[in-house]
């Protein structure tokens, strides 16, 4: 009785112990850069530079409070979006620590006295220089793919010290792409429609979709073909003539303009006639804690949100469910009939095919 | 000799070659006019673009119901047009700066006019305009760099050549800098592309209304600079000597700058800037038909036109994504004038 009495102090002195190691240890990580990222405790102020990244931060921790700056363009999407809504304490913090081209303003940058900064990789050393100089660590990620997307939320989500949270994230990530690829595996290669995503559209049109390109890569999971996918490389300016050409059977609108509207397809005299509009398979991509169209936290909604409307007969993702679940998860947020119905731009898509599914279930 | 002189000489004895010439040159702007409506990604055989043309001859307010029609008739045709007056444009704008300036090295650009136009574009894209209001605003602004211009240069009442180039270059140097101004703070996943695409030059976004939009200011100026031709050669002189000529080369060169201006500032307001134009094809006129104003105003024409059309062609066409104009008009343009640079100055310094 003594003895395991004086085990069970001990084995809690031990944990209480282990639990205090755990929070002196320093974090040590390696980005996406190849580089050595020490910190002495997990980051409390990170300042992010690249746009995805204040969303993603967010999400990851489930607040705002570890940021202390932004870059200036990704603020003004948290501040209109619906993240600007949940956290309407993001308009105080501060943008001014770099130019929207993610050239570090170091004095402002200082001043916010960041723990962490996080910068691109791949964009070259006079955007990280500045940082590393000031006695800042930094962290550099890179994007593009969903290996690297899991990657760096990952890495963000260790230097914050919230393995807590990411773990579930990136399972549910994995979780649904394998249950959208096996369900898709079956789709037989003449059943694939040919999808084209325009990045741009208002003025000059301009496609993504080149091969291991990310919106080629969801496209191609949820049973559909890269209309682009011999572009060589990602936001190219294109004619509509070309568009023509490919003549795709489904065309995705982006969310980088802010106006922008199927109609824009429907009243142009050659875009009018391919195989997506003439059947009205014309969508505007969802817009909610970030832009649903390139890698973010919320992909996977995405993924289900293409594949119900690729494949209806196949697929059957109750997706005003499933975003209420994950607005709850991530952000702690319930979200409203009138939120879900924003972020899936339902009224902008009336009318486009297969859209109805999406609609609240009066 | 001077440039009187030679076109003096051009026009005594050669007039039934250089109507061949011309015969030439004219039958290139077909052939690439042709080609042109015929070469796209989306292909239509030329029997079906004859049999489309002549049906929509036969009846223009026929409905276009099929895509072919539409791809020739409301992509191609407007788009090859445009190319074709724009390049025509550029090319007699540089010949008559070249002209007024006495100086075979002078270009729209030299009036900062181009730099202007581009601010205003560059601007309108990053305040998400498009369309009729972003051709206004490079428009706008490119007509105040020629007033600035012409502020500054009009000293004691009077402007002087140097004058007007010093001024020129101080505003298109402010222009250039505004135009980085706004690349700084536009957003690089949305408006920093669009601009800097804009800022290369294309006509990938032209249709009729485009078109229509832009034909008046380069028709106007086009015509305004044939009508000055005869002119053109007086100021080329001399100030001294054009002036006991009759001429008060002052005011006539004004009319040159503001018909140029006008020119240049539709050309990039409807397609950004392509350089190199109107720099390279006067060159290439004065090689093929002389100096004299009178011939190389219209040739300039016609070879700008067949050049532009021809390497918008090229651009829409290599691959499936288009390739910015300006890269192609530099790519060709630059090796060109260089070669020219040199057979000029080894000519002029032969001992």
């Amino acid at each position: 009785m003594k003895i395991r009495k004086a085990s069970g102090i001990l084995s809690g002195a031990f944990l209480a112990l282990m639990a205090h190691t755990a929070m002196a240890d320093p974090i040590e990580l390696t980005d996406q850069a190849g580089r050595a990222v020490r910190l002495e405790a997990p980051a409390e102020r990170v300042a992010s530079i690249p746009m995805p990244m204040a969303s993603t931060l967010i999400a990851i921790d489930g607040g705002v409070e570890k940021q202390v700056g932004m870059n200036p363009v990704a603020k003004q999407a948290v501040l209109d979006g619906i993240l600007g809504k949940i956290y309407p304490e993001a308009k105080d913090i501060p943008s001014d620590i770099t130019a929207p081209n993610f050239i570090p303003n170091v004095e402002e940058l200082a001043a916010t006295n960041p723990d962490l900064v996080i910068q691109w990789a791949d964009r070259g050393d006079d955007l990280v220089d500045p940082i590393t100089n000031a006695g800042l660590t930094a962290m550099l990620i890179s994007y593009g793919t969903e290996e690297k997307a899991r990657e760096y939320m990952t890495l963000s989500a260790e230097a914050m010290g919230r393995d807590d949270r990411i773990g579930p994230l990136i399972e549910w990530r994995e979780q649904v792409a394998s249950d959208i690829a096996g369900k898709a595996a079956d789709i037989a290669d003449a059943d694939k429609p040919k999808v084209l995503y325009l990045l741009r559209a208002k003025e000059t049109l301009t496609a993504s979709g080149a091969k291991n390109n990310y919106n080629t890569w969801y496209i191609e999971l949820t049973g559909g073909t890269s209309a682009s996918a011999d572009l060589e490389a990602n936001g190219v300016t294109i004619n509509p003539e070309q568009i023509a050409e490919w003549n795709p059977d489904v065309i995705l609108l982006n969310n980088f303009e802010s106006d922008i509207a199927p109609e824009r397809i429907y009243s142009d005299p050659i875009l009018s006639l391919t195989n997506a509009a003439q059947n009205h398979k014309v969508y505007r991509m969802p817009l909610g804690g970030y832009r649903w169209d390139p890698p973010n936290t919320e992909s996977p909604l995405t993924w289900m949100w293409l594949a119900d409307l690729l494949h209806p007969e196949v697929f059957d993702y109750d997706l005003r469910a499933e975003m209420k679940q994950v607005y709850k998860t991530i952000y702690d947020y319930d979200l409203s009939e009138e939120d879900i119905d924003n972020i899936l731009w339902v009224d902008l898509n009336e009318g486009a095919a297969g859209y109805d599914q999406f609609k609240a279930k009066s | 000799m001077n440039m009187t002189e030679a076109g003096a000489r051009l026009h005594g004895g050669t007039g039934a070659l250089r109507g061949g010439m011309f015969a030439a040159m004219v039958a290139a702007l077909l052939a690439a006019l042709i080609f042109s409506i015929g070469a796209g990604r989306f292909s239509v055989t030329p029997g079906r673009i004859a049999e489309i043309i002549l049906q929509w001859l036969a009846n223009p307010s026929a409905p276009l119901e099929s895509i072919d029609q539409r791809i020739v008739l409301l992509v191609r045709m407007p788009r090859v047009l445009i190319a074709a007056v724009s390049g025509a444009a550029l090319a007699v704008g540089g010949a008559a700066l070249q002209g007024v300036f006495r100086n075979p090295l002078v270009s729209p650009q030299v009036l900062g006019i181009s730099q202007g136009a581009a601010f205003g574009g560059a601007l309108a894209i990053l305040l998400g305009y498009a369309g009729v209001t972003l051709l206004g605003f490079a428009f706008f602004f490119g007509l105040s760099a020629l007033v600035i211009v012409g502020l500054l240069a009009r000293i004691n009442g009077r402007t002087e050549i140097v004058t007007v180039i010093l001024s020129g270059m101080v505003v298109g140097a402010l222009f250039a800098a505004l135009v980085s101004i706004v690349q700084f703070v536009a957003d690089p996943n949305t408006s920093l592309p669009a601009i800097v695409y804009w800022l290369m030059g294309s006509f990938s976004t032209a249709t009729w209304a485009r078109f229509w939009l832009g034909l008046p200011g380069l028709a106007i100026g086009l015509v305004a600079i044939w009508l000055f031709r005869y002119r053109l050669n007086l100021l080329s002189l001399e100030d001294t000597e054009a002036r006991s000529l009759g001429v008060n080369p002052d005011r006539e060169r004004w009319y040159v700058f503001v018909a140029t201006a006008l020119m240049t500032a539709t050309s990039v307001a409807v397609a950004g800037i392509i350089g190199w134009i109107g720099l390279v094809v006067p060159h290439a006129a004065r090689i093929l038909v002389g100096e004299d104003h009178r011939v190389l105003i219209p040739a300039s024409a016609i070879l700008g036109a067949a050049y532009l059309t021809f390497i918008d062609t090229l651009a829409r066409t290599l691959t499936s994504a288009e390739i910015p104009l300006g890269v192609l008009t530099a790519l060709i343009g630059a090796p060109v004038f260089g070669i020219l640079l040199r057979r000029h100055f080894s000519r002029v310094n032969q001992p």
